[in-house]
Formats: structure tokens, sequence, C-alpha cells
């Protein structure tokens, strides 16, 4: 039988990311949001309570939950605040190809220190000249005896002003398309390597987010992970890890902005009694409760699918596409259910739209998820 | 003769506190037309206490003069106490709402056998039967509890009962024997006592006003509004935990969940919206008032009076008005 | 030092309680129960002098129906408590009663080794902060409530605490064992890290049987009542600010009668 009830490990899991979603993140959301400011005590202390390598086994110093209850923790602490959550859970994308192809010596050589201590990494693959398109790189990987030169320039990089090691794909010769990349870890440190000024957004403005250049910096050839040629590879498997927990991300904007609504609605008085008593208003709420469900759902699916030893790529394809739209759309409404004061920055509604709408671009534009969609489902009909 | 019923004073500085003198009112209720009501008090200066209970009409007084229990842990009151109350054949026992009323019924609960009840708001004994009412989970429930057994101790909440009508009258002391106190109960040892502050402790929990202010002063340099409106009521202040966390008074000012539970009789909520977590620590109050310049917020849900308007304006001449009215 | 912290499951604050099925009681379906708060700063309380002396164990007993008890304990454990014990009282229907909770606490601690004994001074839910004194009184020893910021005096082999009595803050000095009732939130209670959360799951629980025989006297609840909606306040209206004090004074003086 299905069993959508969670343990009671799973809910001592939420509860404590809600305790912190909710006391340490949300109380400072709209002065990060207001001032684009990345508030760094905040991530120390996610780092603190263990919220912050959830991915990583206990081994190497992580936190070690399955997909599933990262999602859970992703879920609350979204609903505290979308954009500090990227940077909290940007170290998961980050460090997924080394749990991915990385040997058994470069993770102890590499994770272990890296996660003894409050340090981010940054997941270096969209490049300016096509985000989508991650088969058709630019950015060089020169073979020169024991090392590799890299050249070229990265684009919207989550904490890569802050991060102490990247995980960077580069191609050995662009003609070989996808065929040509690898994977490489390389630290702040290395000679060459420059991340840019944090970018002006739109959103996710707790988050921060440059372009990181690469002017010949040397990397050792133990650095690169798996197979000179696999770099393509290991993005995409990566991508399948880290796509569930961003619907979980989503879910928890869209859930956040339905209690807004829900509760402004019963205290909001119109033609002498609350909206909540409005027919139209209670139409917006109950579809967007539904959306909200759809969204939880299909995340804790696509995370049960994969957690069960599965690929999963349609389902976390389908959850990620579906939540994302649906916090853009259930944020959408919870401002026009507020009306005039949902536009306006004293309320906190119009920040979930701004967040909500990153969700549906970033890890896998939502275009190329239905392209990904239709591939999976067209090839059970062929 | 009906047993005694017997009211527990608590002495400071040779004075009864008024918190146990609101607890004679509840023993004359409980004991019945009849039935006498005694006093308790103990400490080198019960005698000179005594006299507090007379006033109040309650003539026949139990006194442990010794003066080992001036300063004593409450384990050591509740010896004297039980030897006491078995002195005088009673079988229930009224202490205030003092933070030391409440922990003497819970050691009576042992060392005398009795059936016990704090923060009580209502007490009727019926053919026997002592039932009482009481505020729980921080107000926002009530329940009613049979004592069952053939003694019982209770505590009642401070404010819950109009303070005791002065009926001045004679006076028998009846000295009463400590006995032995054992020595794990006297070997706490009292250093110092600090007065309250007025934003703090029982200065916040047991005042009978309390005016708390909120994120609608705009800033520190505003609170004094607060405090110059308490200080006209002679009430407390408080504050909600928006003042608190941006530090424009210390934590201790703090009503509400994570803060302090009040329930006065007079509660002045100035420029505070009501979040649920402030409610839950000043919904019990007896009389609560709001002043808010946003007629929606919730605060005016759980307020008796509302005055919607510029507290700035509103605060300053509302201290005006009490200072006139009491004639000060 | 050997401290025994004692906690009690509780309704979250968020709760939105009901009626029961009997009326005695709120229904607790569906209710979540958590470590109540003044809990939390007495387990915090216990862990700062685990900390302070050296070869200290901070063992967490509690004593009501299981399996609340068994959340609590573990979220205590996650905290950093050593040790967790249950007194499962599911079956004994005392659990309503603080005293019969202190008499099933005093029987576990009979084979608990003690110097001092830990618990908030009230419990949010009955608000009847009766456990401590009840205990001290079982257990032979002194015990004081309403403490903030308790110390251990090494060299003078004392605890050192402050209380808040009826004449102000009180200063005391005492010796183990003792039992301390602590006040709520003033040492801000660490939140449990996840990892120790995990390791919490599989901590095991020792189970101790409540105390055999009557708990007489007790008192037993009868009726659970919810206040009435309050209607929303009473708006004075007024043209001038002046205009509303005085109305206002004048309702708190000849209508409320609460007016100094």
């Amino acid at each position: 039988m299905p069993d959508f009830a969670l343990t009671s490990e799973q809910e001592s899991l939420r509860d404590m990311a809600r305790k912190f979603a909710r006391t340490e993140m949300a109380p400072h959301a709209a002065e990060c949001d207001r001032a684009g400011r990345f508030p760094e005590e905040i991530y120390r202390k996610a780092y603190d309570l263990g919220l912050m390598n959830l991915n990583v086994p206990s081994d190497y110093g992580g936190s070690g939950l399955s997909l599933f209850d990262q999602c859970l923790i992703v879920e609350e602490l979204a609903y505290g605040c979308g954009g500090m959550t990227t940077s909290i859970i940007a170290n998961c994308l980050a460090l997924e190809p080394i749990l991915l192809a990385g040997t058994p010596e470069q993770r102890t050589r590499v994770l272990s220190p890296f996660c003894a201590s409050y340090q981010l990494a940054a997941f270096c693959l969209t490049e300016p000249s096509g985000g989508s398109d991650a088969g058709n790189l630019r950015t060089r990987a020169r073979r020169d005896g024991d090392h590799y030169v890299l050249t070229g320039e990265k684009c919207f990089i989550t904490n890569a002003p802050h991060a102490s090691l990247y995980t960077v794909f580069a191609t050995g010769d662009p003609n070989l398309r996808h065929k040509g990349i690898s994977a490489f870890m390389v630290p702040r440190s290395a000679e060459g390597l420059t991340p840019g000024k944090d970018e002006e957004k739109m959103g996710h403005r707790a988050s921060s987010t440059s372009t990181v250049r690469f002017d010949g910096v040397r990397v050792p050839a133990s650095d690169r992970l798996g197979a000179e040629g696999d770099g393509f590879s290991i993005a995409m498997r990566t991508l399948d890890q880290t796509r569930t927990p961003i619907g979980a991300l989503a879910t928890g904007i869209a859930q956040a902005a339905l209690d807004h609504a829900a509760r402004y609605s019963l205290k909001r008085e119109t033609f002498g009694k609350p909206i909540s008593e409005h027919q139209a208003i209670q139409i917006k709420l109950a579809n967007m409760a539904q959306s909200v469900r759809a969204a939880r759902l299909l995340t804790w699916f696509s995370a049960w699918t994969i957690d069960s030893g599965h690929k999963g790529t349609l389902e976390s394809s389908i959850a990620k596409c579906f939540a994302s739209d649906a916090a853009l759309h259930v944020a959408d409404e919870a401002i026009q259910t507020f009306g005039g004061y949902g536009y306006m920055k004293e309320y906190p509604v119009e920040k979930l739209l701004r967040d909500a709408k990153l969700t549906q671009i970033y890890e896998g534009a939502n275009e190329i998820q239905r392209t990904v969609i239709a591939r999976e489902l067209l090839r059970d009909y062929a | 003769m009906t047993p005694p019923v017997l009211v527990f004073g608590e002495v400071h500085e040779g004075r009864v506190a008024s918190a146990s003198l609101e607890a004679i009112a509840v023993a004359r209720e409980l004991a019945g037309p009849s039935d006498p009501v005694i006093g308790f008090v103990a400490g080198s200066r019960g005698e000179a206490a005594a006299a507090d209970f007379a006033r109040f009409g309650v003539g026949r007084v139990l006194v442990a003069e010794d003066p080992r229990l001036d300063a004593a842990p409450v384990g050591a009151i509740a010896h004297a106490v039980t030897a006491a109350a078995r002195s005088s054949g009673s079988s229930l026992l009224v202490a205030g709402g003092t933070t030391f009323g409440r922990e003497l019924v819970g050691r009576l609960a042992v060392r005398w056998e009795a059936a016990v009840a704090t923060g009580v708001t209502e007490a009727t004994r019926v053919d026997g039967t002592l039932r009482v009412r009481r505020a729980i989970f921080g107000g926002r429930a009530s329940e009613t509890r049979r004592l069952e057994g053939e003694r019982s101790a209770i505590a009642i909440r401070p404010h819950a009962f109009p303070p005791p009508v002065e009926r001045p009258g004679a006076l028998a002391i009846e000295r009463v024997a400590t006995g032995d106190l054992p020595a794990s109960l006297m070997a706490p040892h009292r250093t110092e006592v600090k007065a309250p502050d007025r934003g703090a402790g029982p200065g916040l929990t047991d005042a009978a006003i309390v005016v708390s202010g909120g994120r609608g002063l705009r800033g520190p340099s505003e609170f004094h509004l607060v405090e110059d409106l308490a200080a006209s009521l002679d009430a407390a202040v408080g504050a909600s935990r928006a003042v608190t966390d941006a530090g424009w008074r210390p934590a201790s000012f703090q009503v509400g969940q994570t803060g302090k539970a009040v329930s006065p009789q007079l509660y002045i909520a100035v420029g505070i919206s009501g979040a649920i977590q402030h409610l839950v620590g000043m919904v019990s109050s007896r009389v609560i008032v709001a002043i808010n310049s946003d007629a929606g917020a919730p605060i005016f849900k759980v307020a008796d009076y509302g005055i919607v308007g510029d507290l700035f304006e509103i605060v300053p001449a509302l201290t005006a008005e009490v200072r006139r009215a009491r004639g000060r | 030092m050997e401290i025994v912290v004692c906690v009690k499951p509780i309704p979250e604050a968020e709760t939105r309680l009901r009626v029961g099925a009997d009326g005695t009681t709120f229904d607790a379906e569906g209710v979540k129960f958590v470590l109540a708060g003044y809990d939390e700063s007495a387990v915090e309380q216990a862990l700062l002098l685990k900390e302070a002396i050296p070869g200290s164990r901070v063992h967490v007993i509690s004593a009501g129906p299981s399996p609340r008890t068994d959340e609590v304990l573990r979220a205590s454990v996650a905290l950093g408590c050593d040790l967790a014990t249950c007194v499962d009282l599911s079956s004994a229907n005392s659990a309503a009663d603080p005293i019969a909770i202190a008499r099933a606490l005093a029987s576990a601690l009979a084979t608990v080794p003690h110097d001092l004994v830990l618990c908030g001074k009230q419990a949010g839910d009955d608000e009847a902060g009766l456990v401590a004194p009840a205990l001290g009184e079982l257990l032979g020893v002194p015990d004081f409530g309403y403490v903030v910021d308790l110390r251990w005096d090494a060299a003078r082999k004392l605890l050192k605490f402050q209380r808040w009595g009826e004449s102000g803050l009180e200063l005391w000095e005492a010796p183990t064992p003792c039992v301390i009732g602590l006040q709520q939130a003033w040492n801000d209670p660490r939140t449990a890290k996840l990892p120790a959360i995990l390791k919490s799951r599989k901590a095991p629980i020792a189970r101790a049987a409540p105390p055999a025989g009557p708990t007489s006297p007790s008192s037993r609840p009868e009726r659970f009542e919810l206040p009435p909606p309050r209607l929303g306040a009473r708006l004075i209206e007024y043209k001038t600010p002046q205009e509303a004090a005085e109305k206002l004074v004048k309702l708190l003086r000849e209508e409320a009668k609460v007016f100094p």
C-alpha cells in the first residue's frame, strides 16, 4: 500500500526546518529582499544545524538524507524565504557531481574537509551563450601534462562570489559537443579563477549570483571527476537528482502564498463581509489549494521514485515543471486576493511572485522540462 | 463545630502580602456563614503580621513565631503549615496567588495528603464537595476540577477575586509549634532580595494593571509614552515581541507565548497589532483596551474597548486624563 | 553531577483547542504534542550545567501517556541529554493529575541517581505548577520555582540561583540535592541539530513502571470549556484625543470598574 504518512523521524526533521524557516529566515526575508543582502549569518546557522549539505553522506560530514527527506526540508525552508533556500541548497547541487562521479579518494580528500566547516560550493555549467543547450559549452579544458588548463566564462552561478569550491564543466573539443565535456573540482584559490560582481536580480535577492571567469586556470588531472568526456552525463545525472528539490522549493513558496491569501481573506472586508465569504475569492483559494497539494504530491512521488532506485527523469521533470508553474500561479492569485495591497512592497506576496518566477527558469527551464517529459512519454508509445 | 478554613498569610517585612489577603473572601465563601475562618502566619514577626488578618475580620490567627521561617524555603513552611492545620483540625486551606502560595499547596499535596489546585478563579463547596475553576492553556480555556479526599488546599489566581473589605475586629493569637525542621530543608540560604523592576518578574506577571507597547510606537525614543501612561495608573510595563526583538526594551518586558503570561484586571495594548503569540500571553486579562491606528488589527477582536487613532495623540491625552481623574 | 530533567508533552502552541468527547478535557485527536516551553528552558539549563561541570550527565524523564512521552524524550536527547526514561501512564488514567505525575516521577527517581532535579516551573497546558513542589516533598528535598539563572559554585559545592518571589528577585544558595522549577524563555533554548535529531531516533528509552496503588487524594477534571468568542472591542467615537481619553476613563471607572 502506498503510504502518505510521514514517519515520526520525518516529522521531527520537518518541524526543525519549519522552526528555522519561521524564526531565523522569515523575519529577515523582506529586508534581505529589499537590500539584495546575502545574509551569511543565517547561512552559517543553517550549516551549524546540518541544513546545508543535505545530500552528502554522514561519512563525509553531511546530513546524508534521502531525496524525500531533503524535499521535506527544502519546502519548509522555502516557506521562510525562497532566495535564502536557493543559497542554502546550492551546495547540494554543486557537490552532487562529486557524490556521483568522485572516487573514494577524491571524496575523502575534498568533501570531508569541505563539509567540516561552513563553506559554499558553486555549480558551474551555464554559459552566457546558452544555458539550456548544455551540450554546447565554450569553456575549454586543454590537457597539459598532468594538468588541465581551463579558459572561459560561466554565468548565473549561484553563490559564486562566496564559494570556496567550484564544480566546473568544460570541453576538450567543442566539435565533440556533449561527448567532449569533462567535469572538474576547482578551489577558489586557483589562480585565474575570478567570480564577477553580484547580479541585480528580480527575485531570490537574498541569494548571490555572478559570472565566474577562468583565465588559464590550472587544474590537476586528479581533480577531474569521472573519465574525460563523462562531464555531460555527470551534469545530467546531477540535475536528475536536484530537480525534485526545486519542486519542493516551489511548493514552499506556493504554500506561503496560499497561507497569506487565506488569512488575509478572513480579515479583509468588502461589501460588509470578509472577502472569504465572496465566491470569487473562495474559488481562487480552492484552486490555489489544489495546485499546492498537487505540487507537493508530485514532488513526493518523484522523490520516492528516485529513492526507490529509479532514474526518475520523467517524474522529476513533471514535479519541477508543475510545481514551479503552480508557484507562479498561486503567488499571482495571492496578489489578486490582496488587490492593490498585494502590489505593494509593504505586503509579503509580491516577493513570492518574483521568487516563484525563477523556479520556472533555473535548473532546466520549463521548456526543457516539457521537452524531456514529451520525449520520455512518447518513448512508451513508439 | 465544623472544621475551620485556614488562610495562609505570606509575611513580608512584618506584613501579610496583599495577594494573601485576597484569599480571605474565598475562604469565607467556602466556609459558609457559621464556619470559622482562621489565619496562619510564620516567622519572627508573625504576631505583628497577624494584625493584618484582624483588620479584615479574621480574628483567630495561628502564629508559628519562629525566626527560622523568616527566609525559609517553601518546604520548611509546608512543615509549619501542616503542623498548624493538624492542630486546628482544619480540612481546607486557601492560599493567595503568590509564587510561594502555589508552591506551598504543591508541597501540601504530599505532606498534608491534600487534594490541591492552583490558579483558582472560582471555588464552590456543595455538600462537602469542593469544585474549582481555573484558567488553562494560557487563558485559552478553563477547566472545572473536583477535589477528592478529606483535605484540600488551593491557591487562588491573583486579581481573580475582589480585594477584601476592611472589617476590623478583635485578634486572638494562638501560638503553634513548628517542631523539628529537617536539616535538608533548612540548608538553602537566601542571600539577597532585589526590589522588582517594573518591567519584569512579578512586577509584570502579578500587576493589577499592565500597559504594553508595540511596534506602533515606531522606536525606542517614543516608548516613554507607554511608561508615562503606566506610571499614571501605577501599572507595570509590558511590550510585544517586536519591541523586545528590536531591543527597544529588554526581553524581560515581553508579554506573549515566548515571554510572560499576564492576567491583570486591566490590560492596555498600545500600538500592538495582536499577533496570536502576543494574544496567548494576555487574553485572559479581565478588561482589555486597545489603542491602534489600524482598525483591522486583530487586537480589537479580543479587546473590550478600542480607540482607533493616532497613538501619539491619544496616549498623552489619556495619561493627562488619568492623572486628572486620580487627582495627581 | 547527575542531573535529571523532567519533561512533559503538551499540545503545540498553535493547537486549535476543542472540547473532548466526554467534556472533561480537550480533544487530543490529531493534536501534535511537543516539549513544553518551560521544560525547554529546563533542558537548556541542564545542558549548560553539564557543559560547566566536568563528568556530568543529564537524564531526561517523562511521565505520561506513551508515545507522546517518547517524542519529547527524543527531542531532549537530540538537544544533548544523555539518557531517557519514560514512565508510561497511558493505562494509569492519571496523566491529567499533576500530583500523580509527580508520584510517577518520584518512583522512577528511586532507581535513577540524581543530585539535581530540574523541570519547567509549570506546563503550558494545565498551568498547575505543582510537579516541582510535590516532587520536592516526595523526595524529601527543598524545591524552588520561578528560577532564572542557575549556576554551580564548584569551590563551595553550592547551587546559586535567582528566583522571583513576592518581594522581588531573590538570590539563593543551596546544596544538592534539590528540585528546581525553571522560568520560561530566559535562557534562549538551543535548537537541535539535524544529525542529532536523526541519532535521537535510535536512542534507547528506558521504561519504568508507574507506581502501584491508589493515587488519592487527587483532583479530577470534570469540565473543559472554551471561552465564548470575544465580541470585539467597543470602539470609542471621538472628535478630539481629549474626548477619547475622557470617555475611556469614564468607561473604565463606571462600567468596567477597573480604574484605580
